[in-house]
């Protein structure tokens, strides 16, 4: 076996060692976000996979590039550099393009599949802006429907299906599926609660909604996203929380008898609440 | 009594206005200043209260950039022609292209691309550095998870101008110093199309610079380099300054593309065909496409804003009818091609120094070109993928998903001929090939992260997270800084006949890049778990990860400072001459040029040059062009 050959082997040997090591790595590290939800889990399995994709072709390009530079140095008399392909070959440029295309094409068909899948996009309604007037189910808990309304520096939680009455931190109901209406009275917002996968800019004047399937019980952080102003960095509700269905339904009556003097102070509910332009500048 | 001689010839205006250069400019831009403000105060009724301090603002950052311009005496010329004076003698084309040579031509309106280039590099590594300051800054108020020892608002300010700055710097990093200066050499041209037009294109970069940051006297701007709407409108008056500089860099990015491919297409050595043209060339030539077409609807969407501020227009404000997409969309439109025009002349600048010290030609000439034009190309149809999570109708999501994942083919092409001629090479770890593999590396990371941006559900939870800036540092810091360092140490022996120590390179490039990749994979997993960007508090089970970038944020901010230092040692304090004309042993016939180079370049067009990438032939080394000063100790 020459030295070159060796070499070869050697490299090979050692991106397969490398690749298979990091996908063994990448099948046991937490991805987050927190599995919280099932938007949640189908995001963190999205990004293993993905990882699992990437790894072994980038260890393959750095191999590659040490591999072309080790073998120049281990093989100084081969005719390397007056060889008839030193300039190019195009028919392994073709299968380059080809290889990378196919891998795109699997990559966006896969993505697309996410995304069209019933699950997300109907029942979880994925859906940016909302369509129709429908105003949250009666106090179905289930099908729990929450608008978000963000302001500088502080998101509220409107509950349209218990009256609408407000709160200033958020709380669901384990195994609910929500959706999120959510919008801002005054600049770009943006709604994120990791644990559960949900990202959607607030944007005044309309109703961006995102839905999931809230699974696991527990305390959580959600926070501003979008650059917003001073305190930007400062939005955020520490307190979120996913109780049980029981703790839920003691939580909203609380919550409506302490905001019942306030209530009829409240605009009605709405998925906008800009002012109107006719009054603007008057 | 006659006089027996001829009184002495008036100095010609040109002269006065431009050899006083920079103090004119600055005469100039007070003027302007203070006529603007004054216009600006009664322009707009007092009764639209605060409006018209904007109005007096932007229209005196106007006033000053063009009293700036008018002091250094940019408009002599044009007015001239306008009004039938006769044109510029020899004596005064020798003097606007700095035939008299020494130092104080770089400080004054000069139509040599050379200098100008030159000037382009010292104004690029201003940015850089000050721009680097406000990274330190930023990283340092990162090591607490609450605001210590500065105010939200001032880290805000910073925020702002670290990333203005920065972009300022990106646009021009490879195109600016090296596009203008080796380019028309390149091409076997005696200048530029447009000498002057080239000279305004960098003379806007200082008015802007000083606009900018005298944003921090009004308040600074709240928004970011992103300038979203309708923050943007309700912003204090540091915005105005935003939106000013933002301007004049816009303008000087069309131009300078206008004036880069009629150069390209137009001034190239007779014979010299399109496929005979080096790769820095050919990045130069697709990125001024890009930057001719994308940077004018930046142009139209900051006169919009500034329309908003002044007059109320509320194109971006929804409570009056407005839309902050329109701002998303338009900015975006431009944004995104933005940067492949940083990426793009750096792909040229890298695929340019490969060959020569990996020994070998380069692999697939023309597949290169066909990636960068394709990169080019796509980038124009991948905006919305900055707004998957902002409410667009989904229906569009999974078209942006594939164009942005599509972009990834002809981006591998590049990778593929990196490859391809590093194949077998016998390699010469210089410094500059040590920023090559760098850039590779770097780059690589930052195209696999983004192909997890650009996946819509991983987006979810990545989008506007610190993963967005580590990728964004990725390929900006990562690829094209590694690029402009690499192309400073191979070019500078070109340029000004100094080499940078070889040995103090090596150790500092090792440094910058540690440090680099510590600062951005901690912060791609400070974004992956859930911290967002620009904010000064965050989650205090953060921290860990955090202080860890900051750490290795200030080995990388030292690294960059004994850059600085070295450049400086080498060149001025105790300057450290070139081995030889020729150290690195490069074919490109921008190493056969005399040195200094001539000022016009070339007496007749050269007829001898071929693509320099003939490392496999023992005869390929060509002539050198006889003339100029001779090197001390040189070996040719």
């Amino acid at each position: 076996m020459s030295a070159k050959r060796r070499l070869i082997v050697t490299l090979g040997a050692a991106w397969l060692a490398v690749a298979v090591v990091g996908i063994v790595i990448i099948a046991v590290l937490p991805f987050p976000p927190d599995h919280a939800s099932d938007t949640a889990t189908s995001i963190s399995n999205t990004l293993r996979l993905i990882t699992w994709l990437a790894w072994p072709i980038f260890a393959a390009v750095v191999t590659g590039i040490v591999a072309s530079v080790m073998i120049g140095r281990r093989d100084p008399n081969a005719p390397h550099a007056a060889h008839h392909l030193a300039r190019g070959n195009p028919r392994l440029a073709g299968m380059w393009v080809g290889a990378v295309g196919l891998t795109v094409l699997a990559l966006a068909i896969f993505g697309t599949l996410t995304l069209s899948n019933e699950e997300a996009a109907e029942a979880l309604g994925l859906g940016g802006r909302a369509v129709g007037n429908s105003v949250g189910g009666a106090g179905d808990e289930s099908n729990l429907e929450v608008q978000v309304i963000a302001q500088q520096w502080q998101f509220v939680y409107r509950y349209p299906g218990f009256g609408g009455f407000e709160s200033a931190h958020l709380v669901l109901p384990v195994n609910a599926k929500v959706t999120f209406h959510v919008t801002s009275l005054d600049v770009t917002h943006s709604f994120w609660f990791p644990a559960i996968g949900v990202k959607a800019d607030a944007v005044p004047n309309n109703d961006n909604t995102f839905g999931t399937q809230v699974t696991k019980l527990g305390t959580y952080r959600i926070v501003c996203s979008e650059l917003c102003g001073l305190w930007h960095g400062a939005m955020s509700d520490n307190n979120a929380q996913i109780v049980s269905p029981s703790d839920f339904t003691a939580w909203v009556a609380q919550q409506q008898a302490a905001d019942a003097p306030v209530m009829q102070y409240l605009p009605p509910y709405s998925h906008t609440y800009v002012p109107n332009p006719a009054a603007y500048g008057s | 009594m006659a006089t027996m001689t001829a009184a002495p010839r008036r100095r010609p205006l040109s002269h006065t206005l431009t050899q006083w250069g920079v103090p004119l400019g600055i005469v100039g831009a007070v003027i302007g200043f203070w006529l603007g403000a004054l216009i600006g105060e009664h322009l707009v009724p007092a009764d639209a209260n605060s409006n018209n301090s904007n109005a007096a603002l932007i229209i005196a950052y106007i006033g000053s950039a063009v009293g700036f311009l008018a002091g250094m005496g940019f408009f002599h010329y044009p007015i001239g022609r306008l009004l039938g004076r006769a044109r510029p003698t020899e004596a005064d084309d020798a003097f606007m292209y700095g035939e008299d040579g020494g130092w104080k031509r770089y400080f004054r309106l000069n139509l040599d691309h050379k200098v100008i280039g030159v000037q382009y590099l010292i104004v690029i590594l201003f940015f850089l550095f000050a721009g680097g300051l406000g990274a330190m800054f930023i990283r340092a108020e990162l090591l607490q998870t609450q605001p210590s020892f500065t105010s939200a608002e001032s880290y805000l300010e910073i925020v702002g101008l670290h990333s203005v700055l920065m972009i300022f710097m990106a646009s021009a990093a490879i195109i600016g110093p090296f596009g203008n200066y080796f380019v028309p050499i390149m091409i076997g041209a005696r200048g530029m199309a447009f000498p002057r037009l080239e000279a305004l294109t960098f003379w806007l970069l200082p008015p802007a610079a000083l606009i900018l940051i005298s944003s921090l006297l009004v308040g600074g701007f709240p928004t970011g380099w992103t300038g979203y709407a309708p923050l943007a409108d309700e912003a204090v008056r540091g915005m105005d300054a935003y939106l000013v500089a933002f301007s004049l860099v816009g303008l000087s990015i069309a131009l300078s593309g206008l004036n880069m491919i009629a150069t390209v297409i137009s001034q190239r050595a007779p014979g010299l065909r399109m496929t005979q043209l080096p790769l820095l060339v050919w990045g130069v030539f697709v990125t001024s496409f890009l930057g001719l077409l994308a940077a004018p609807v930046l142009l139209v969407v900051l006169i919009m804003e500034m329309i908003d501020r002044i007059g109320s227009a509320t194109f971006f404000v929804p409570a009056a009818g407005g839309s902050p997409y329109l701002w998303e969309n338009l900015f975006w439109f431009f944004g995104h091609p933005e940067v492949y025009i940083f990426i793009i002349p750096a792909f040229g600048l890298i695929l340019e120094m490969l060959p020569v010290f990996a020994r070998k030609p380069i692999w697939g000439y023309r597949v290169a070109i066909g990636g960068m034009i394709g990169v080019g190309a796509l980038s124009f149809f991948v905006w919305q993928h900055h707004l998957f999570v902002s409410g667009i109708a989904p229906s569009l999501r999974p078209f942006y998903m594939f164009s942005t994942e599509a972009i990834s083919i002809p981006t591998s092409i590049v990778f593929l001929v990196a490859i391809g001629t590093l194949w077998r090479c016998r390699a010469r770890f210089t410094v500059p090939m040590l920023f090559v593999m760098g850039f590779m590396f770097n780059f690589l990371i930052g195209g696999f992260t983004g192909v997890f941006l650009s996946d819509v559900p991983t987006d979810f939870t990545l989008h506007a997270s610190y993963f967005v800036q580590a990728h964004f540092h990725y390929t900006i810091m990562g690829a094209e800084v590694f690029a402009l360092i690499g192309g400073i140490t191979y070019y500078l022996p070109r340029i000004t006949g100094h080499e940078l120590n070889e040995r103090a390179g090596k150790i500092q490039f090792w440094v910058m890049f540690l440090g680099f990749n510590g600062t951005f994979l901690s912060l791609l997993a400070v974004g992956i778990l859930g911290m967002p960007r620009r904010v000064v508090s965050y989650d205090p089970a953060l921290q860990g990860l955090n202080i860890s970038a900051s750490l290795f944020a200030f080995v990388l901010g030292i690294a960059m400072l004994a850059f600085l230092v070295m450049l400086v040692v080498d060149t001025i304090i105790k300057p450290r001459l070139a081995r030889s004309r020729n150290p690195w042993e490069s074919l490109g016939n921008e190493w056969r040029m005399p040195h200094p180079i001539p000022v016009h370049n070339f007496a007749t067009p050269p007829t001898d040059w071929v693509l320099p990438y003939d490392y496999d032939r023992d005869d390929a080394r060509p002539a050198l062009l006889g003339g100029g000063a001779s090197f001390p100790g040189l070996a040719e």
